[in-house]
């Protein structure tokens, strides 16, 4: 991270536009091809996706394949213009790299409405891209993947397409412009053919062009076409390699025991006990904690048991009553940030005749399948880290700072990621496991943290409260106006990352803003609540709450207004995107007709991410509980690359959205999190999924990534589908603290 | 399968020739409600009758599970299958012992419910004692089968350790037989209904 | 001690209280089988002992009284089983973690009812969390396993 980037950030919400000025030397010079350096002989990197050898082609896919099928799509976007059968490439996540940074990562924090696409706001959009480019940071999250790579890793396959015919020309002796390729060959006009394979030594010579033509999508191979996922045989037979499956010879195991209040560090320990267990290698004091190390994993989880350790006192209120109660007080704070001030929301709330209302969501883990992990082996001079990370490059920062290494002598190996949902963008476990190795340099150390450790040591989403005010006038919304206080996401996670971002959070109001509902009186507040337990990214971030919040709001008022849900949304969009995805809902799922008794739909709608995002949820009270029985969603996704794994992303971000609606709980007793394991923090499982259909759209204006935008109208519309079935409307989350469900 | 399961609880059975049972005079209808309220505090015991229920899935009840809830997965749900579903058997992640690890799986050997019939979970004492004197409800048992049940299942003794964390059911295996020996020997006398 | 995994001998020189999980993966070298919870809750460890489906997180080693099958033993990527194949044909995976246990526990429950009902499906599959949510395609894998199997 530059000095440019931090003073950018200090100047405040109006650095976008500054950074344009102050990085454009920055912005104009590519980043150097990390591939390089690194190649092996007869090897030759074309772009940084890439490299030709005798023995085959290697696309990189530098997003981090943590179940949302990046690879398949990245691989398929280099591999459609490159010309290259994509099941005979192989591909590669590749070193961690600025070159890899990611264009799109500060969009969202930007504040341009989703809907704005006025050539003044696509202009703010682009100087985002700056900002993000002198960040460097290879991050993978906030669905961006996509649309970041759209033209980006196209130009890169098509650019490593012209070198290959160049280099074709050169040895054939013919003009380039004869030449044609298909199939991962160069074909000239009398039928010779010459593999890429064959053109490694010639193309190396041989500069790629910076904007090379990019094909129409009439010609599209691959693209808009659902593909076989690369990584679909090894996940299925055992053989895809995550971080924690990684084995070196003479590998030690460890893990760790960090004090479970959160940010607290370690009084006094005795280790003695530890110790003389013949197994025990090594106990390293690490942040916050001690590590053991074992002769395996099992031996470690035991011996790490066997510490006595006296902890630091929780710096945050020790119960769940006192930490609402401050978020509560939050309200009494000046906001952190007033982005929707529509007419005079104040002016119709003093006539009377109001609704109001307050939300409450808790704390969630991200409880990924795969616990936190990592392999570090340090020796003579060199650090080599396999890990699941969402953040090679800021892997790459934290292993110099531990280290003191340079760049060129770390190897970052991104592995698989057993789940990511945002957690894996944080760095805790990384630095624990570089520690480690340190201390037993020489040794490679594989670090894993137990299910206890992994819950209780997250980087939470927040709890938030919501005040909500409205005012129905002549059976129209006449007001809407939604206060938010949570503690700020971005701002903490971005202080992880030793970056002061002197600004109001991004997360607290996300999406709630800029929701394109037409209300002449419209308001949204954000508070920052004091901070309690560390709060980061969750997938969908602030849309995950906020969607709860503003489409329950949605449902009184249309009750308030004796309105149908469906009509009384449409009657407040004009964003035809927006309305197209509620109108096939409403198809798919037979809004409006009539269900056996026992039976209730709901409706909801949440535009996060650039993608507006409709679902109806239809529930059946068994007599021994709610089941959430279907789930109907539509999406618009501007261009869509792949249908089948669309499709996937959108049912995985309902399951993950309903089992958050329906038992996610974080709470806290004594200062420490008090939900352990899957015992007491469980995920939603097959009998209680829906089956879930699901319609793509595509007339957005922009390419969008889907990882997120499914996940937040799940919960709202369940909610709604519970007043529609019993009159009960419930404000706060979890939904099963107030109604059984199977 | 239910019967299997009945039958290998009976194989075995004996009558235990308790001193108590030889030494009780006439009937005592007080000293047997007596006897009765301690077995009823025992069968009631979470340790107890969270698996003795109806629709076959059992409860986690209890300090130790923070309240009381059905089982989590789809356990159960058909009172046919007492050792489980086919690729969920009770035996895929209950051991033949306790795990030792704090929520970890309890065990014992051939981890199974108990038929639907036999089900007391949230009955009044009344009932349960109604109950377990009913062959019918019971399991197929005399009295004196009940007691060589209580004193030596091995899935029974499991409520006297339960494994980590959780709280054993009150008294002892042998002092639940020897309650029965005495209530039985009082004329099994049960409480009147409330 | 003495195991016969995949079909292969082991001998194994560990505490016999040590989980059969973690002596596959870090003695015996079978990664494949995965660490998600450590008590049972998750199914991500599952194998099977004798046929039947364990979960080998909380399966001290000194009691497997039985061939062992993990998820590299039931079939690989050049010659899959017919429940992998399925998994494949239907792109269930997304993060993959939990597949080897789900994987795991359908092949048990095809081996015990060749011809489940979704009901019969969600029992069996419902020791077993993804937390990717990719139950609608286990469910269509299962049924397409099944039929794969019986046509066999």
């Amino acid at each position: 991270m530059g000095k440019i980037l931090r003073r950018t950030f200090l100047i405040g919400s109006a650095a976008v536009g500054g950074g344009v000025a102050i990085g454009y030397w920055q912005v104009t010079k590519p980043y150097p091809n990390p591939l390089k350096s690194r190649l092996k002989d007869g090897e030759t990197a074309l772009t940084p996706y890439v490299i030709v050898a005798k023995d085959g082609v290697t696309i990189v896919a530098p997003r981090s394949e943590m179940g949302q099928g990046v690879r398949t799509t990245l691989a398929a976007l280099v591999a459609e213009e490159l010309d290259v059968d994509l099941n005979a490439i192989k591909v590669i996540n590749g070193p961690a790299s600025k070159a890899y940074y990611n264009s799109m990562l500060m969009e969202e924090a930007a504040g341009q409405a989703a809907t704005d696409v006025s050539a003044g706001a696509e202009r703010m959009r682009n100087a985002t891209k700056v900002i993000a480019k002198i960040m460097g940071s290879q991050a993978t999250g906030g669905s961006t993947a996509i649309p970041d790579a759209f033209e980006r890793m196209r130009s890169a396959g098509a650019a490593a397409r012209i070198v290959l015919t160049k280099a074709a020309a050169k040895s054939l002796g013919v003009s380039a412009s004869e030449l044609t390729t298909e199939n991962g060959m160069v074909i000239a006009a009398d039928g010779t053919s010459i593999a890429y394979t064959e053109l490694a030594g010639e193309a190396a010579n041989i500069k790629p062009p910076s904007n090379p033509p990019l094909r129409e999508k009439s010609k599209w191979r691959y693209l808009g076409k659902s593909l076989d996922r690369l990584d679909m045989v090894e996940k299925c037979t055992g053989t895809a390699e995550y971080a924690i499956d990684v084995r070196l010879p003479d590998m030690a195991y460890a893990t760790v025991r960090v004090n479970c209040h959160l940010g607290a560090g370690v009084k006094s320990y005795d280790a003695s006990k530890a110790k003389a267990r013949a197994d025990v290698k090594k106990v390293v004091p690490v942040k916050n904690g001690l590590a053991v190390v074992s002769t395996n994993t099992w031996n470690a989880f035991q011996a790490v048991q066997d510490l006595e350790i006296e902890w630091e006192p929780a710096p945050y209120p020790v119960n769940d009553a006192d930490i609402v109660a401050s978020h509560r007080a939050a309200f009494d704070d000046k906001p952190d940030s007033q982005k929707r001030k529509d007419g005079d929301v104040e002016a119709v709330l003093a006539e009377g005749d109001i609704i109001e209302t307050e939300y409450l969501v808790p704390y969630l883990a991200h409880a990924t399948m795969e616990p936190m992990n990592a392999v570090a082996h340090l020796r003579d001079g060199k650090l080599d880290l396999w890990v699941g990370t969402q953040s090679p490059t800021r892997c790459l920062d934290v292993a110099k700072d531990l280290t003191g290494l340079d760049e060129d002598d770390i190897d970052i190996h991104t592995m698989y990621l057993g789940g990511g949902f945002g957690r894996r963008g944080e760095i805790d476990f990384v630095a624990q496991a570089i520690e480690v190795a340190k201390a037993m340099e020489g040794t490679p150390i594989k670090l894993v943290w137990s299910r206890e450790e992994d819950m209780c040591h997250d980087m939470y989403r927040p709890l938030t409260l919501a005040r909500f005010r409205g005012a129905i006038r002549d059976g129209k919304p006449a007001a809407f106006d939604m206060h938010v206080a949570a503690s700020a996401a971005a701002i903490d996670a971005f202080e992880r990352q030793g970056m002061n971002l002197n600004m109001a959070d991004p997360t607290i109001t996300q999406n709630a803003w800029d929701n394109p509902y037409k209300i002449d009186n419209y308001r949204v507040t954000g508070y920052r609540a004091k901070k309690a337990l560390p709060v980061g990214f969750w997938r969908s971030v602030g849309a995950s709450q906020n969607a709860f919040f503003q489409e329950c709001a949605t449902d009184e008022l249309a009750n308030a207004a004796n309105a149908d849900p469906l009509q009384f949304r449409l009657d407040m969009l004009d964003h035809e995107p927006s309305r197209k995805v509620l109108e096939a809902v409403a198809e798919m799922s037979g809004w409006g007709g009539a269900l056996p008794e026992g039976r209730a739909r709901g409706i909801a709608y949440y535009l996060s991410f650039g993608v507006p995002v409709a679902e109806v949820i239809e529930i059946v009270d068994t007599g021994a509980g709610l089941k959430v029985d279907k789930a109907f969603v539509a999406a618009d996704v501007g261009l869509a690359l792949d249908p089948r794994n669309i499709e996937a992303q959108l049912q995985s971000g309902v399951i993950y959205g309903l089992t958050a609606a329906i038992q996610g709980a974080i709470t806290i007793e004594d200062g420490v999190v008090k939900q352990k394991n899957f015992n007491e923090y469980d995920a939603m499982r097959m009998y209680q999924a829906p089956s879930i259909d699901v319609r793509i759209l595509e007339n957005g204006p922009h390419i969008t990534g889907v990882g997120e935008p499914g996940l937040p109208p799940a919960a709202p519309a369940l909610a709604n589908a519970i007043f529609a079935l019993s009159g009960k409307r419930i404000r706060e989350l979890p939904l099963n603290n107030s109604i059984a469900f199977i | 399968m239910r019967a299997s399961l009945i039958k290998i609880a009976a194989v075995g059975a004996f009558l235990i020739s308790s001193p108590n049972a030889q030494e009780a005079e006439a009937p005592d209808e007080a000293s047997g409600l007596a006897a009765w309220a301690k077995i009823y505090e025992i069968f009631s015991d979470e340790r107890c009758a969270s698996c003795h229920v109806a629709d076959g899935r059992p409860m986690w009840s209890g300090e130790h599970y923070g309240g009381t809830y059905k089982h989590p997965m789809y356990v159960g749900g058909s009172p046919e299958l007492l050792l489980g579903h086919p690729g969920l058997m009770c035996t895929t992640c209950h051991m033949a012992e306790n795990a030792q690890k704090l929520h970890g799986p309890p065990g014992a050997e051939v981890w199974h419910l108990p038929p639907a019939e036999m089900a007391w979970w949230g009955k009044s004492s009344t009932e349960i004692c109604e109950q377990v004197k009913d062959p019918t409800r019971n399991g197929g048992r005399t009295l004196a089968e009940l007691q060589s049940h209580v004193a030596e299942d091995p899935l029974v003794a499991w409520g006297w350790a339960p494994g980590p964390g959780r709280k054993p059911a009150p008294y002892s295996a042998k002092e639940t037989a020897d309650f029965l020996v005495a209530w039985s020997a009082s004329g099994a006398p049960c409480p009147p209904a409330d | 001690m003495q195991l016969t995994i995949n079909g292969k001998n082991h001998e194994v020189d560990v505490d016999p209280e040590t989980p059969l999980l973690w002596v596959l993966r870090d003695e015996v070298g079978l990664t494949g089988t995965k660490f998600g919870c450590g008590i049972a809750m998750c199914g991500a460890c599952t194998v099977h002992v004798n046929g039947q489906p364990r979960r080998s997180c909380s399966l001290p080693v000194k009691l497997v009284d039985g061939d062992i099958t993990t998820i590299e033993g039931i079939g690989t990527p050049d010659a899959m089983n017919a429940v992998q194949e399925a998994w494949v044909e239907n792109q269930v995976a997304q993060c993959g973690f939990c597949q080897s246990g789900q994987i795991m526990t359908a092949a048990a429950l095809l081996s015990m009812n060749p011809e489940p009902s979704d009901d019969d499906i969600d029992r069996a599959m419902s020791g077993n969390i993804c937390r990717c949510g990719t139950y609608p395609r286990i469910r269509a894998a299962v049924h397409a396993a099944a039929a794969k199997m019986r046509g066999a």
